[in-house]
This record gives structure tokens, sequence and C-alpha cells, in this order.
């Protein structure tokens, strides 16, 4: 077991490693000088080299490439990714700062999701009318389908611009997270859905559920008492596809409804090759991701015994 | 309100008529005139009623918070920093400059200096500062502040994190002398004729004046809105990134430009500056009422706001036009007779007609026309001559081939464009001229990218690109010589061994814009710099005058565009004053 958690955990903590440094060297690859995007594009030509060299200098853009990468992963170690090109605050604080919108937002909508899913799996296993199930099973399919650009720019038409229900941008109050959560979930729920509907119809044919229906179980009866349970397990497998969708859903979503967020706060780093923001986004994400899967693979055994099994064998 | 319930009607009218059957229909009809009429009528009585307070006599009404809208957003609420529109146009109305550069006339008036003289020389300008400024901490504000902003606006300060913002603003800015609390001497290395104007400019990263205790502040503890303090009509309530910028109006303000008519406090109470990027977004909501006036309208979004009953205003960027920038050095640009083809090959009705709104309009010089100096060249070089065109490529040997496409020396006439894809209008410009030169026999190649992509390629231009497209933002005329002048932006890229120009008669000819301030003499070495480039050495084909566009409700008044096309609030209001 010990040894199943140190392989796990070290797998993760280079993920992290390796992400921290392709991200360096992407941006090094590129070929715009992080400088020059502090510039006005089309006074590049006119500003002196020695203005150049002393914003070069107040970023450190002026080292050698190995000592900033050292630099930089020395400092990352403790936490401490420097400040942000464009705006000079920390990148820490800068991130801290619109986290809790995007956590707020991708919870709301990831739960919002998985009801969505589990509803349409269970709407399509219990139906006895065959188009239903058909209508229901397209669903997920969808779902994945339109771009979250296009549902969202839809879902604010109607909702905000023609009935005024909900605030079409910013994020004052409650009412204004409605239509982003909507937004978001849809294409998180289209994965989730698709799997569900596969897992619940393979378990709803095996041989457990067989035996219920032999015992006199009602239809209903197995499918929340044995097959709910039997199949939302490998949902857990696509957490980590999930948290991507839920990711990049959110530079779309917050961008769409204006609000303030990690996604936003990504697509500007990217687009002014704010190095130091960039990584620090970058690393942010992939500890979370490298968590969630970490998460995964530790508790998976705990809930299937079978996986318990293949974990002692390993002993 | 009203302009919601009729969006509701409207869709309840919609739903009803979706599901029509054939015995109905004249039922639903009826209702459908029944619905449009009492919206006509709600409007046309909530036009009436807002117009009623609206005083038509024009007289302003006090309070009031204007929503606003715009595409970018600040990224730190320090003035003196920034490239954005949002970052200059809210620095516009949180400080104050030295002088006002009138938006008709491209005069500079008084502001925060009352009067100014400057030597021969034109490297010593000393202002007379009013005595009644304080800054919104109650601070005054005098020739120290003066010289403690100009020295950190140029030489940045390394300890704190802050850039030199002013460096490419004020280049060969010595330093400034304070003989007495209220006179500021500011003096430079160089003749600097267009230091003057610089003394008032609002576009991006301008020299607005920040009290002594934010000069002190780092980058980061500049991200406190609370501890900007400026001298402007209004006054930082809060900063959220990429979401809004709050201000309020500032109690006692009286020192506005004596060209604005209104000197006094703000009308408006507040302002809220909502980030939207989104444009349909932002129509939608001007549209619903949920906010009042935006920026960044785009050409497609013009006619039908206008026809829904809101305002279009607009200013032309003041500065250069958008341009197509000729590398002197590089086949084939290199070649004059390709320079003149491409300046007389392309169809300017065509892009008026399908490309521009009445907003923009067709370049015919390098210069804007708001720009004082500023030569009509429609008659001469800048005009649609295809005929002309393809005799010039003739006699200098371009011969077509089977494709239509011209060669010479085994050599194909194909010219690579780089280009910024900010502009909505850019890109189908650039297409529009694109196809007229291919009529001619000139095979223009476009490259237009977002500016990180741009930026990269800016760097490798001279070897790589023919033309860069782009526009310099600046309402003086001394631009062309920042733009083009060989010792400085030098965008023809010209060395002393470029085919057929005088490299010195350039130089000097547009450094003389830098050399006089005399309206007359100026206003000739403007038209020498103009000649130069478009005439006799066809340096730049300007193509158009780019502009801002803002469309607002029709209770918003006063919203003023300045020299440099920013937005000023001090004299705006709302008829409902809410």
């Amino acid at each position: 077991m010990l040894r199943y958690v140190a392989l796990k955990t070290g797998r993760a903590a280079f993920v992290v490693w390796a992400a921290f440094t392709l991200t360096f060297v992407l941006l090094f690859v590129l070929p715009a000088n992080p400088v020059d995007l502090l510039f006005d594009p089309t006074e590049l030509n006119t500003v002196p080299p020695e203005v150049r060299e002393q914003v070069a200098d107040n970023y450190g853009f002026n080292k050698p490439v190995l000592l900033q990468y050292a630099d930089r992963l020395g400092h990352a170690l403790t936490g401490d990714f420097g400040s942000s090109v464009q705006s000079g605050r920390p990148v820490a604080s800068a991130i801290l700062d619109v986290l809790p919108e995007t956590l707020l937002l991708s919870a709301g909508a990831l739960v919002l999701a998985v009801l969505a899913a589990v509803g349409i799996a269970l709407v399509a296993t219990s139906t006895r009318r065959a188009w239903v199930r058909n209508v229901v099973e397209a669903l997920p399919s969808g779902a994945v389908s339109v771009p979250v650009f296009l549902s969202g720019i839809l879902i604010l038409q109607v909702f905000s611009f023609k009935l005024g229900w909900f605030p079409a941008f910013g994020d004052d109050g409650p009412r204004s997270i409605v239509l982003p959560l909507i937004t978001l979930a849809i294409p998180v729920a289209g994965p989730i859905a698709q799997l569900l509907v596969r897992s619940f119809a393979t378990e709803f044919h095996s041989g457990y559920v067989t035996t219920s229906w032999a015992k006199g179980a009602t239809r209903g009866g197995i499918i929340l008492r044995d097959v709910l349970r039997n199949a939302s397990l490998p949902a857990l497998t696509i957490a980590g596809i999930t948290f991507g969708n839920l990711i990049a859903g959110s530079v779309i979503t917050e961008t769409v409804f204006a609000r303030k967020g990690i996604g936003r706060l990504t697509q500007n780093a990217i687009n002014t090759l704010d190095v130091p923001l960039v990584q620090g986004i970058v690393v942010f994400v992939a500890v979370s991701f490298a968590l969630i899967n970490l998460f995964v693979d530790l508790i998976y055994p705990l809930l299937d015994p079978r996986m318990r099994a293949v974990v002692e064998a390993q002993k | 309100m009203k302009i919601e319930r009729i969006g509701m009607s409207d869709l309840r009218s919609s739903i009803e008529q979706s599901a029509p059957t054939r015995r109905k229909w004249p039922w639903i009809a009826g209702a459908a005139v029944a619905v449009l009429l009492v919206a006509g009528i709600g409007l046309a009585v909530g036009r009436g009623g807002s117009s009623a307070e609206a005083s038509d006599d024009g007289t302003p009404v006090r309070g009031g918070t204007l929503q606003f809208a715009l595409i970018d957003y600040q990224r730190s609420p320090d003035p003196q920093w920034g490239t954005n529109y949002a970052e200059s146009l809210i620095g516009n109305n949180i400080t104050d400059k030295l002088t006002w550069q009138d938006p008709d006339t491209g005069e500079i008036t008084p502001w925060l200096a009352q009067s100014w003289e400057y030597n021969k020389e034109l490297t010593q300008f000393t202002f007379h500062l009013r005595k009644d400024v304080t800054f919104s901490d109650g601070t005054p504000f005098d020739a120290a502040v003066v010289k403690a902003n100009f020295d950190q606006y140029v030489h940045g300060d390394q300890k704190l994190g802050i850039n030199p913002n002013g460096a490419s603003l004020l280049p060969g800015y010595l330093g400034t002398d304070t003989p007495d609390q209220y006179t500021a001497v500011v003096r430079f290395a160089k003749p600097l004729a267009s230091f003057l104007q610089a003394s008032s400019f609002t576009a991006n990263a301008q020299p607005g004046f920040l009290s002594l205790s934010t000069l002190k502040l780092s980058s980061a503890e500049r991200a406190d809105p609370k501890k900007i303090i400026g001298t402007g009509p209004f006054v930082y309530e809060s900063w959220e990134q990429q979401v809004k910028t709050v201000l309020v109006k500032r109690a006692g303000y009286h020192w506005a430009p004596a060209s604005i008519k209104h000197q006094g406090e703000a009308y408006l109470d507040r302002i809220v500056f909502n980030t939207i990027p989104e444009a349909s977004v932002r129509t939608g909501s001007l549209v619903s009422g949920t906010i009042d006036a935006t920026l960044d309208v785009g050409t497609t979004d013009e006619k039908p706001l206008a026809d829904k009953g809101f305002t279009i205003i607009s200013r032309g960027v003041s500065g250069t036009s958008i341009f197509f920038n000729f590398n002197s050095q590089l086949f084939p640009t290199n070649d004059i007779a390709v320079r003149k083809a491409i300046q007389l090959g392309w169809d300017r009705d065509a892009i008026t007609k399908t490309v521009l709104t009445d907003s923009y309009s067709v370049a015919t010089s390098v210069l804007a026309p708001s720009v004082s100096g500023y030569a009509d060249y429609s008659g001469s070089v800048l005009k649609y001559d295809p005929e002309q065109a393809k005799a010039l490529l003739d006699a200098a040997g371009w011969v077509p081939g089977p494709d239509g496409i011209r060669a010479k020396d085994g050599k194909r006439l194909t010219v690579k464009l780089l280009g910024i894809s900010n502009l909505v209008v850019n890109k189908p410009a650039y297409e529009s001229v694109q196809q007229d030169l291919t009529k001619i026999g000139i095979d223009l190649q476009l490259s237009v990218v977002p500016i990180p992509d741009y930026t990269a390629q800016v760097a490798k231009a001279k070897t790589d690109w023919n033309i860069t497209a782009a526009n310099r933002s600046r309402n003086d005329p001394a631009v062309l010589n920042l733009a083009y002048g060989p010792q400085l932006g030098n965008a023809s890229f010209l060395t002393a061994d470029s085919t057929g120009i005088d490299v010195a008669e350039v130089s000097a000819t547009l450094g003389k814009l830098e050399l006089t301030l005399d309206p007359a003499e100026r206003k000739a070495a403007a038209k020498a710099a103009q000649d130069l480039l478009l005439e006799k050495y066809a340096l730049v084909s300007p193509i158009y005058n780019p502009a801002q566009v803002i469309a607002h409700a029709d209770y918003v008044h006063g919203i003023i565009f300045d020299a440099q096309s920013r937005n000023h609030f001090v004299d705006a209001w709302k008829s409902d004053g809410k």
C-alpha cells in the first residue's frame, strides 16, 4: 500500500515540475519578447534601447536563461512566482484574488452537471419508451458539440436581454451567477452523462440485476439500489477530464459574462506573454490536476474492492 | 424600464405567432397590431416623458450614475502606466494635465498651467501654474509636484518597480527646475517642439499628475485605488480587476480647462466603467437598458443601434492614418515604381462603401485631418488610378506573367504585409486593397495577426516584411518625425544606401517639425514632410482614418472626445439625474 501511495505521489510531483518547465521553455521559445508587449505595439520602434533595457532589468529578463529558470524554480518552490509583468502585482495575490469566483462558478457548475448527468442516465435507463430513450441519449453528444461561446450568448439573449430575469454581466449578487452556471454546466455534463448512460446500460444487464429481478425487486428499486451505486463509480475516473472541461469552459464563460476569474486571467496573461503570471497559473492548475488524480487514485481502492485486491497483490 | 417592457411584449408576440393555425391568424394579427400599438405608445410616452424632464433648453441635470461599457479593463489604477483605452480614459478623469489641446482647433490652451513660455531653441519650457489647485487629499498642486512627477515618469523607479513610462514621450528630458512654488521649468537636451503637445497628452501612459504620497508607492501598493490621488474631476471609489472601475465626483473641483464651458464639479455623481469583452453583450446591455453608453461599437452595430434610437458619437483618432509603411530596403518595395503603383492601385470608393461607416473616412494624407498641418493629397498621389499605376510598373520593367502577376528579371511582384487585427475594420479594408492590386499585377500577401504576434514580427520587419500596417495616435505633426525619422522610428528602414533616397534630406525635413512652434513655419514644415513621404519618395500609402465610436441612450449628454479621442465626463449628465 505504501509503495502504491509513494508511486502515485511521485508521479503527481513530476507532472507539476514538468508543467513548470514546459511553460518556461514554451514562453522562451515563442518569438515575441515579453518586454516588447509592455509598450504600445505601434510605437515599438521608437522605444529607446536604454528604456527597453531598464524595463527588462526590472523583471529580470536580462539574465541568462538557465539562471532565470533556476531562479524562478527556486522561488516557485517557496510559493513565490514573482510579480505580474503587466500589473506589477504579486502573482500569488493576483491568483488568490480571483480564485474564489472561479471556485464558486466551477463547483456550482459541477454540481449542476452531475445532477443533470445522473438525471439523464436515470431517465434513459428507467424509461420503457424507446423514443424517450433515444432523445435523452442524444442530449450528451449535443451538450458536448455546442460551443460554450454560442450557448452562452443564446442563453444571454433569451434570459437577460429579452426577459430581463438575470443580469448580463459582472458579479453582483447570486442572481448574476445563474446564467454562467448553466452555460458552464452544459459542456461539463456531456461527457459525464455519456459515461453514465453507458455504464448504467451495462450494469442494468449484468448478473446481479437478474438476481434482483428474480428476487422480485421493482424496476425503480433495482435502478436506485443496485445500478446507481455500481454504475456511478466509473464517473470518478474521468474527474481529471471533468476538471479540464471546467477550466477550459470557465475561460469562455468568464469572458462572455464579463466575470472575473482564473479563466479570464489566464487568457489575458497568455495574450500579453505575462511570463510570471502564466507560470503561476499553469503550476496552480497542474497542482490541482495532480491532486485530483492523486485523490482519485488513492480513494478508488477504498471504494472498489476489486482494485483493493490488485493493490494488495502488488505488495 | 420602458425599453425592457417592449422587449418582453416582442417576445410574447413572437411566441404567440410561432404557433399559428390557419383559423386563428386574423386574431393573432390583431393581437400583434395591438401589442405593437401599445409598445409604440409606450415608447412615445416614454420618450415624451424623458424629453420633458430632459429640459429641451439643454440645462444640465445634476446627479445620477452613468453605466459605461468598454472592452478593456484597467490592469492597474496607476494612470501614468497603461497601454489600453480603459487605462487612458479612466486616467483622464482622475488626473489633469498642464495643458489642454482643443479638440476642434488643435490649439494648446491653459489647464493646470495658466501660461507658459519657451526659449528660442525649444529646449526649455517654463510653465506658470494655477495656484488654487489641490489634490483630492487636500495637498497643494505646485512646481515640486510637477518636478517629482516628471522625474519618475521619465526615469521610473527600480526600487518601487515603476517603469519609465514617459521616456518615449519626453525624449532627452534633463530635469525640471522650480524657481518658485508655482513655476516649473522643464529642460531638454535637444529641441523638442512637440513637448508642448506632450504636456496635454491624454492617450496611453499619459503625464497626469499624482500626489507626492502616490509617487512614493510601489507598483504593488498602487493596486489600492484609494491611494491613487489626483487633481481630476473624479476620484476612485473602487477598482475590481477584469470587472469594473467606479469613480465618484470630486467635491469642490473647479479647474476644468477653459475651453470646456463648464469648469465646476462634474454633474454626474458616479461613473461605472464596466468591462464587457463580448460585442453582443455590450450592445444587448445597451438596448436592454442595463448600461447607458458603450465605447467600442463595431461597424456592423452602428446602424442597428441608431435605428433603435440610440445616439452614435465618434471622433477620428488624431495622429497618423492607418498606413501601409513601405520597407525601402527590401525587394520589391525598394523600387519606387512599386510603391507609387500601390498608392494609386486601390479603389477608395470600394472601401468607403463596403467596409467603413460614417464614423470612419478614407485617408487623404498620412496625417489625420484633425492634426494641425494636415494637407489633402486625394488630388495628387492618393487617388485610384489603375491605368497610371500600370503605366508606372510597365515603365519600370515589370511584365505581367501568365497568372496576371507581374515579374521582373524572373522575380515575382509579391509584396508581404504585416498588420494587426485589433481593429475590426483592418482586415476587410486590407483585403479590398489586395483585390484591387491583383488587377494591376501586384500580389499583396496579408498577415493580419493579434498584437503579440505582430509585436514578435515587428522585430523582424526590416528583413521579412515589405509593408507594416498600423497607426500612431498623437495629435501633433511631429508624429511624422517620431514614426519616420531615420534616427527615430525609421518606419521605412532608410539607410545611407537606400535606392534613390536622400536620407539626410529626410532627416532634415522631418526633424524640422521639432525645431519650431511658429504656426506658419510648422505648417510649412508639416507640408514639406508630407510632400516628401507621400509624393517625392512614396514611403507610405495611407489607407483609412480610424475612429472611436460611442453609442449612448438619448438621455445621456455631454460626453467629450478630447484631442486624442479619449473621453472626459466632467460635462456629462443624464436627463433623469438617476
